[in-house]
């Protein structure tokens, strides 16, 4: 096997100073959601560390994960793609196609054997023999098995792979489901989001990539310094949940003004994500920053969550929301406890009467 | 005037009746403030900085109310285990609890006019004990809402499974949710039932939950479960 270029090399190659080599490892630093100390330890393994091989796949899905992948700005996607890792295949980015690309795939697995990281994008579609989603004349599930087992680790991109995304919301036609139970007990990232941000989607593959290790994980197997908080701790609109200050509809002044969303059903008190702290496309906005309340994209199941994505509670037929129904049901209670108290009169005095009647009989 | 022979029985300890009222006044503010945070009232004044029932305080009022419920919980299974005479489950593992539960509930639903004397009904009891449930679930769910502000502190990793098991946050906001109601169901129910034994046995039913005490006129079914004429 050929000497792979560090990303050092790659700078030297293109005649790049080490000044902006290590400005470039700051940036990166910060990005993976590491503390400065770490710069050093960053710099010496884009010094010595060869670009790590990615393989990109796409299963069942949209293609929009790769869409925010291309549109990050720090570092450039171009950057990434170019510079930082050695993307040998993916089915969205690459030029090539035809039997040429698949036996590319193939030979990229055999070279770097256990070294690569796997990109995957989108569900495993696994009903009628997973004939719903196939390329190159097989199924999705057979390309992941192959290119999962000879993994160094996957990076689950988008609530697709790590949990099934929309094409698994009921009835799930196509049986979809995330990628964890395909892969073979190979450790998997999960980057939930619909799409996720542009700046988490390179921060994770680039920490796989410099440290060789996965970065720590949550519960759900999502990467800490981009999960780990709630959309509506960081909100830069709490402060108007705290006041009390809501907007009831998306045509009233409270929306004009920017208050909460709570009340339009705002996912933000449920979902971890980093959109309250990166935002989006340079940290230009967000969901809520333009006015629409958070959906929680990056919940599992989050399209099939009972309650309607403008709704706080899910309603229940002509009743409504539970409420709704926990006053009827109280209202019922206090009727059949007044009915009960009533018939209990009537059975004391009865068999009073009756003993009575037993008593005189005697 | 009826002249009737009843005996004294010391039912309830300090801990169970000191609990029992921090339980109520918990419940109705938690109930309160946690439909309020669910349903958040408008602040219909200019100047949000001066209002007093922000959605903040109403969450602290919340967060403060289910601390001292818990604390309560903790002083009275200390109570249970300290006092002789003191409960927490129905002793489910004796038979003659579910014929005695049966009989109190035919009772109820009007079919008897009389059910055997106790000092606990067992009836009661039983609704304790799905009561403790319920309060269970609150209090798991209710700290794995609240300690995920952090999820990776002490707090997060001891409640952070619930929103796992029950599969996303936005269930756990809703299972709360939904045992809220069910436990003021509950209340009523329980209200009704200790007013109505009051009134209709007269064995001190409601103010037992003050002194202590009941007045039985026959011997209960299940007078060994108290410690014999302490006073």
């Amino acid at each position: 096997m050929e000497k792979r270029e560090s990303m050092w090399d790659a700078y030297l190659r293109k005649g790049m100073s080490r000044r902006s080599f290590i400005k470039g490892c700051v940036a990166l630093t910060s990005l993976m959601g590491l503390s400065t100390d770490m710069v050093s330890k960053v710099v010496e393994a884009a010094e010595t560390k060869p670009l790590p091989v990615v393989v990109w796949i796409h299963g069942h899905e949209c293609t929009g994960c790769d869409e925010s992948f291309i549109r990050s700005a720090a570092p450039l996607a171009s950057d990434v793609v170019l510079n930082s890792i050695a993307l040998e295949y993916d089915h969205l980015l690459s030029a090539a196609c035809g039997e040429p690309f698949e036996a590319h795939l193939d030979q990229t697995i055999e070279k770097y054997k256990g070294q690569y990281i796997l990109a995957v994008e989108g569900a495993v579609s696994t009903k009628d023999n997973g004939i719903y989603c196939m390329s190159g004349g097989h199924t999705f599930t057979h390309l992941l098995q192959k290119a999962a087992a000879n993994s160094m680790a996957i990076i689950a991109y988008g609530t697709c792979a790590a949990s099934g995304g929309i094409q698994a919301a009921a009835p799930n036609p196509t049986g979809s489901a995330g990628i964890s139970h395909f892969v073979g007990g190979k450790p998997v990232v999960n980057v939930p989001g619909c799409p996720p941000i542009p700046e988490v989607m390179t921060g994770v593959v680039m920490h796989l990539a410099l440290f060789g290790t996965l970065p720590p994980l949550d519960s759900q197997g999502r990467p800490k310094q981009f999960f780990g908080n709630r959309l509506h701790d960081t909100c830069y609109r709490r402060p108007f949940f705290d006041a009390g200050m809501f907007a009831e509809n998306y045509d009233d002044a409270g929306a004009k003004a920017g208050w909460c969303l709570y009340k339009l059903g705002c996912r933000g008190p449920e979902t971890y994500c980093s959109c309250g702290n990166l935002r989006w496309f340079q940290g230009m906005s967000y969901p809520v920053q333009s006015g629409a309340a958070c959906i929680g994209c990056t919940n599992a199941d989050f399209w099939d969550s009972g309650a309607n994505l403008s709704e706080r509670l899910a309603k229940y037929g002509p009743l409504g929301d539970v409420d709704k129904i926990g006053v009827a049901l109280t209202a019922a209670t206090a009727v059949g406890v007044a009915a009960h108290a009533a018939a209990s009169v009537v059975q004391k005095k009865t068999s009073a009467k009756h003993e009575g009647e037993q008593v005189t009989k005697e | 005037m009826k002249e009737e022979k009843r005996k004294i029985y010391y039912l309830f300890s300090p801990f169970l009746r000191i609990f029992h009222w921090i339980m109520v006044v918990c419940i109705i503010t938690l109930f309160v403030t946690g439909i309020l945070i669910t349903k958040p009232l408008q602040v219909m004044v200019a100047e949000p900085t001066y209002t007093m029932m922000s959605m903040d305080l109403i969450r602290n009022i919340h967060f403060v109310a289910a601390f001292l419920f818990c604390a309560a919980f903790i002083l009275r299974i200390y109570g249970f285990i300290v006092n002789k005479g003191d409960r927490l489950f129905p002793r489910v593992w004796e038979g003659h609890f579910y014929w005695e539960t049966i009989d109190v509930a035919m009772h109820y639903m009007l079919l008897k006019p009389h059910h055997a004397p106790f000092l606990r009904n067992p009836l009661a009891r039983m609704s304790y004990a799905g009561l403790y449930v319920m309060v269970l679930i609150e209090i798991l769910t209710g700290f794995a809402m609240y300690f995920m502000t952090e999820p990776s502190n002490i707090g997060g990793m001891l409640f952070g499974w619930v929103n796992v098991i029950l599969g996303g946050e936005l269930m756990t906001h809703l299972v709360h949710h939904y045992v809220a109601w069910a436990i003021i169901l509950f209340a009523i129910g329980h209200v009704y039932m200790v007013l109505r034994a009051d009134i209709m046995e007269a064995e001190g039913e409601a103010s037992s939950m003050f002194s202590g005490v009941k007045f039985l006129e026959h011997v209960p079914r299940d007078a060994n479960e108290v410690e014999t004429q302490k006073r």
